[in-house]
């Protein structure tokens, strides 16, 4: 019973990151209809960007969040215009082609300058004594923080200015310019917040697992079965994707190897492929 | 009263390689509805698409209020008073009806006043009124057309140009529309409306405009043109 609960806590607390990790590229799928193949490089970016800050200036991956936020916004902006401007009205080959490249790169020169050797963030905040079960403090803080920025994202989309013509950008892009929105800068804005969500909830995910420059790509594709399964285009069903695969691969490891989890994962991804493609709470 | 807010000279563009618009200018005064008229295919919206700045000009320059816009950005355009009620209404259709008319007054100018103008709209079309949180989306095509219209206004337009807002409309919307566009240029106004429905326009219009193949072929009030011969062979079937 302790086993369960336990399980359930943890699926709960790391859903709620993976799902952050996940709005993120549902955000720059459904403004600007870009599937970010560089979504893991950058995860993994926000990993080693909050190792960086937590050993060279001994911050707590908990303050440093907020450098890694403002860091990937400006990033993200950058790569936008780099690698994305110029084929953003191309069809989705050139673009696909494009962020893929940008995640090579980013790899490439990490490996370069990191290795693949293992590092960890050993917070050493200890346990919390949750319903009868020991949980880590970095856990149950990742789990907070990432409802915290996906609460702030939806407050953001939905009650600012700004917010609102992103939104207006994902259903019309031509009209949004006919209301006077720099849809241009609102392009390079969506995908600079995608970027910094990414790296945010790398940097959060870096508290509680150890990582390599390799690692994102485990949580890309944890990201993109979450948008399947939730519906792409649907922030709210970003994050129930994220709380079921979180629940799921810490449910299950109860009864089965850690080696299955993917199987399972992509299990769900083929079916609900097949029967309901739009996602649990997509739209048509 | 006569003062030329809108002024194209000379205007030259196209797509690729191929050249749409040939030699056109054409004026929008201050306080009147003006009028293009035009078949499939004779380069209004094209026009529209240069005014408006979303597509680049060969050549030729497009004056708003003095002020040479040629280059200036579409968003930029919007912001300095040229605003656009596009074809196919272009509503946002998972935002609220609310949402869409906000949206509307999202340009610095307009955001001010945004109170007033959606006072102003919710007057004319009270319908809107009880349906301002429904979704866009779900409203029957005459009630987005005055979702697409209020918006428009919400922007403080110092032109309105208005995309063949009765197309795809039944009849009586049709009527309906024609009201609007009357009782809007009996506050001041200044519009600038290409349409397909010509024998309802020229009967409104202050000044119109007929293109065809990408060429201002003939222009004169409205009463003048439904006379002519060729306008009424042409466009009226008679």
């Amino acid at each position: 019973m302790e086993a369960f609960v336990s399980a359930l806590l943890n699926g709960v607390l790391l859903g709620l990151a993976y799902g952050l990790a996940a709005i993120g590229l549902n955000l720059i799928w459904g403004v600007m209809k870009v599937i970010n193949l560089s979504h893991g490089a950058f995860i993994a970016l926000g990993m080693f960007a909050s190792y960086f800050l937590f050993h060279s200036f001994g911050l707590s991956p908990f303050v440093s969040v907020i450098l890694v936020l403002a860091l990937g916004l400006v990033v993200g902006m950058v790569a936008y215009f780099i690698a994305l401007h110029r084929v953003i009205s191309a069809p989705e080959l050139s673009t696909l082609l494009s962020t893929y490249s940008l995640s090579l790169i980013i790899i490439g020169v990490g490996t370069f300058v990191f290795t693949t050797n293992p590092r960890a963030i050993d917070v050493g905040l200890g346990s919390l004594h949750v319903l009868g079960t020991y949980i880590p403090a970095a856990k149950v803080l990742t789990g907070v923080y990432s409802l915290i920025f996906t609460v702030l994202l939806y407050i953001f989309l939905y009650k600012t200015w700004t917010g609102k013509a992103i939104r207006a950008v994902s259903m019309n892009r031509v009209a949004a310019e006919f209301m006077g929105v720099n849809t241009t800068f609102i392009l390079s804005l969506s995908f600079g917040i995608g970027i910094a969500l990414a790296m945010v909830a790398g940097a959060l995910i870096a508290s509680v697992f150890p990582f390599t420059i390799l690692s994102g790509g485990v949580y890309e594709l944890k990201s993109f079965v979450i948008c399947v399964l939730g519906g792409l285009g649907s922030p709210l069903g970003a994050l129930v994707g994220g709380l079921v695969l979180g629940l799921l691969e810490n449910v299950l490891t109860l009864k089965m190897s850690v080696g299955y989890v993917p199987f399972i994962e992509f299990l769900i991804l083929v079916v609900i492929l097949l029967v309901k493609p739009s996602g649990l709470l997509g739209k048509e | 009263m006569s003062e030329v807010v809108l002024k194209v000279e000379n205007l030259e563009t196209g797509y690729g390689e191929v050249q749409i618009l040939w030699d056109v200018s054409i004026e929008v005064k201050r306080g009147q509805l003006t009028t293009i008229i035009g078949s499939n295919g004779s380069g209004k919206t094209t026009l529209l698409r240069a005014i408006t700045g979303v597509i680049p000009v060969w050549s030729g320059r497009i004056l708003f209020e003095g002020e040479d816009i040629t280059r200036v950005p579409a968003y930029r355009r919007t912001e300095m008073g040229l605003v656009m009620v596009p074809e196919g209404r272009m509503l946002f259709p998972e935002m609220t009806v609310l949402e869409n008319l906000e949206m509307g007054a999202y340009n610095k100018r307009a955001r001010s006043r945004m109170k007033e103008s959606l006072e102003f709209v919710l007057e004319l079309f009270p319908r809107l009124k009880e349906r301002l949180h429904q979704k866009a989306g779900t409203m029957s095509g005459g009630e987005q057309q005055m979702v697409a219209l209020g918006r428009g206004l919400m922007a403080s337009p110092k032109l309105l140009i208005l995309d063949e807002p009765s197309l795809g409309l039944a009849p009586k919307l049709v009527i309906e529309v024609f009201e609007i566009i009357k009782r809007l240029r009996e506050q001041g106004i200044t519009m600038l409306l290409v349409e397909q429905n010509v024998h309802l326009s020229l009967m409104l219009t202050d000044w119109a405009y007929v293109m065809a193949e990408g060429r201002i072929v003939m222009e004169g009030t409205g009463a003048e043109l439904e006379r002519s011969d060729e306008v009424r062979k042409a466009y009226l079937g008679v």
